[in-house]
């Protein structure tokens, strides 16, 4: 299932997810700073840093969580800075969350069909995709657990059946693979390319696993300390000295399950 | 399969209620207790309005019972008849003094001018939550109550309102009870009510997904408001009189008790709270008045004054200390089940 020739964004310019020189800043700590990045549809973008980089920060940003204190966020040739997080998701901007939400007393397929409701999804619609998602996700036999039963791997799968409910337009995930056994990471991948290449979504894909990024990911922005400290495809910036310095040094210290606040 | 199974929830709270309805019609009882089985059909009805909120938003809302008092005084004005007005409400505007409606009618207007009365206040307090929310609609709750209090242009001001007919007989009460319950069923069930419900469970959650909190509050606190109104309606033309106290502070405790015991989190919750509570209310009224005859016997004299709410209070802690999610534990009605049990608990053990 290789990439069409031509990617969408070259014929349709106008079809991204861009943040333009964001920052923000918390009690004069800067957590962005002038961070700029655009998601296409139709690609994958890993999203990678040490923890505190800001990663988590520019998804809130960017999904209307959190406001930047200058800079624009736009969907699709619109301004969306000011836009608040209900709004982005009916105009097809989905997240998952680092560490997981879930709607704790309604079963699992209450929690996708519900998301999906929220967009303005009809009751029947809504129980088609979950049967669909839950399917693609591989958890269709905890279909009827309660949300809070399931295993930690099951949560991550559940968050994000419950994103890809709102059929998004662009969907960013903050480390949805962490804590999936190494066994279950192939499955991750096919569903991450059944999103891009079959669903049409940008996926900007936040993972600290830099196997799997480099694996799926059409292409790499690295943040350190709130800047951006190198983009592009997954050799050149697997070939930057300064990533590995800043980021592979760094993980190889802490492991690979540490994760940064949000 | 699961809408079946759903509907099988609904049967629990309306054979409770029905049966409350029958047991205090045949005589079964003693005649003088009919009125306590029309009261605690009122009171599901005022508390499962509540729950229609509160319940589904995880919001509380200490001010609920302003809803029922508008309700209440909606219809009880509006059901004096026109020939007794001049002599009751004689500050009444010219076209509320000059028009009566019949019983039907009135419960129509209470129940509209509830839900509108909730969604004009609603409309600022629904960006609240938590504590802050609580302690506004508490601010709602004071404000009505000393309008009604004091404006004698539209009610009794702080007369009592008699001559109100006494339409509310247990078939009414009995109907009314149902009809509420199965609109607050019908809600939690639409996409509405689970959106709402998602909300309560995890709010980012729920933002990520489009549901926007605020909106979906409202629309809950006006339906709410507008059941609050009805049972307002069934209550004043239960009792036959009013005053602006008989809906404030007393009843706002005694509804909320009726919620928590019976679990804010479901409907079988509230329709359990609003029976058990009632009973055990109805019960220490009449032995305060020396009705309940082996209470005089044991104490030589009727219970002290003031042991009913003390008595309800009690129950209510007790309940929370030891089911801290309510006598229902926050579930709805469902038959037993014990074959499937057995088989969950050899899934989980294998």
């Amino acid at each position: 299932m290789t990439q069409a020739a031509t990617p969408e964004h070259e014929r349709w310019p106008g079809a991204s997810l861009r943040a333009t020189a964001v920052s923000r800043s918390f009690e004069g700590i800067r957590a962005l700073d002038g961070v700029t990045l655009e998601l296409h549809r139709r690609e994958v973008v890993g999203l990678i840093g040490p923890n505190g980089a800001g990663k988590t920060t520019l998804v809130n940003v960017m999904t209307g969580f959190d406001r930047p204190t200058a800079g624009s966020v736009e969907l699709e040739g619109r301004e969306i800075t000011s836009w608040t997080p209900h709004r982005r998701g009916r105009a097809g901007l989905a997240r998952t969350f680092q560490h997981s939400h879930s709607f704790g007393s309604l079963s699992v397929r209450e929690n996708v069909e519900v998301a999906a409701l929220g967009v303005g999804a009809r009751p029947r619609e809504a129980r088609r995709r979950a049967t669909e998602l839950l399917d693609l996700l591989g958890i269709e036999r905890k279909a009827d657990a309660r949300a809070t039963t399931l295993a930690h791997g099951d949560e991550r799968k559940l968050e994000v059946a419950r994103a890809l409910a709102i059929e998004p337009r662009f969907v960013l995930m903050d480390e949805p693979a962490a804590g999936l056994p190494e066994g279950e990471i192939p499955d991750f991948v096919r569903v991450l390319r059944t999103v891009r290449d079959e669903q049409g979504a940008g996926v900007l894909l936040i993972d600290h696993n830099m196997a799997l990024v480099m694996q799926v990911c059409d292409r790499i922005h690295v943040l350190d300390q709130g800047r951006t400290l190198a983009e592009g495809s997954p050799d050149a910036v697997r070939g930057n000295l300064d990533v590995t310095a800043a980021y592979l040094g760094e993980s190889a210290a802490n492991g690979s399950t540490a994760s940064a606040p949000s | 399969m699961t809408d079946r199974r759903g509907s099988l929830e609904l049967i629990g709270p309306v054979l409770a209620l029905a049966l409350a309805g029958i047991v205090g019609s045949t005589g079964f009882v003693d005649p003088a207790l009919e009125n306590e089985f029309k009261g605690a059909l009122v009171s599901v009805a005022i508390v499962v309005a509540l729950y229609v909120f509160v319940g589904n938003s995880g919001v509380v809302s200490f001010g609920h019972v302003s809803f029922v008092a508008v309700g209440a005084f909606a219809a009880g004005v509006m059901t004096v008849p026109v020939a007794l007005k001049p002599t009751i409400t004689p500050g009444l505007f010219a076209f509320l003094g000059e028009h009566s409606v019949g019983n039907l009618a009135s419960l129509a207007l209470a129940a509209v001018l509830g839900g509108l009365f909730a969604l004009v206040v609603g409309i600022p307090l629904m960006r609240l939550s938590g504590l802050a929310a609580g302690i506004a609609t508490f601010a709602v709750l004071g404000v009505t109550y000393n309008i009604l209090n004091n404006w004698e242009k539209i009610g009794p001001g702080p007369l009592t309102l008699t001559t109100i007919p006494e339409t509310t007989g247990l078939l009414q009460a009995t109907i009314g009870a149902i009809a509420v319950v199965a609109v607050a069923f019908a809600y939690q069930r639409s996409r509405y009510g689970r959106k709402l419900r998602a909300s309560r469970e995890d709010p980012a959650a729920a933002r990520a997904a489009g549901i926007d909190i605020h909106r979906e509050r409202l629309w809950a606190f006006a339906l709410s408001g507008a059941l609050s109104g009805l049972a307002g309606g069934l209550l004043v033309h239960l009792a036959g009189t009013l005053q602006a106290r008989d809906v404030y502070l007393d009843l706002t405790f005694l509804t909320l008790a009726m919620l928590v015991v019976g679990g804010v989190g479901s409907l079988w919750g509230a329709v359990v709270g609003a029976l058990a509570v009632s009973a055990l209310d109805s019960f220490l009224l009449r032995a305060e008045s020396g009705e309940v005859g082996f209470v005089d016997d044991l104490l030589g004299k009727p219970l002290w004054g003031g042991s009913r709410l003390v008595g309800v209070a009690l129950f209510m802690a007790v309940v929370l200390v030891f089911l801290p999610q309510g006598l229902t534990r926050g579930r709805e009605f469902h038959l037993p089940r014990l074959g499937r049990r057995r088989a969950v608990a050899q899934e989980s053990s294998a």
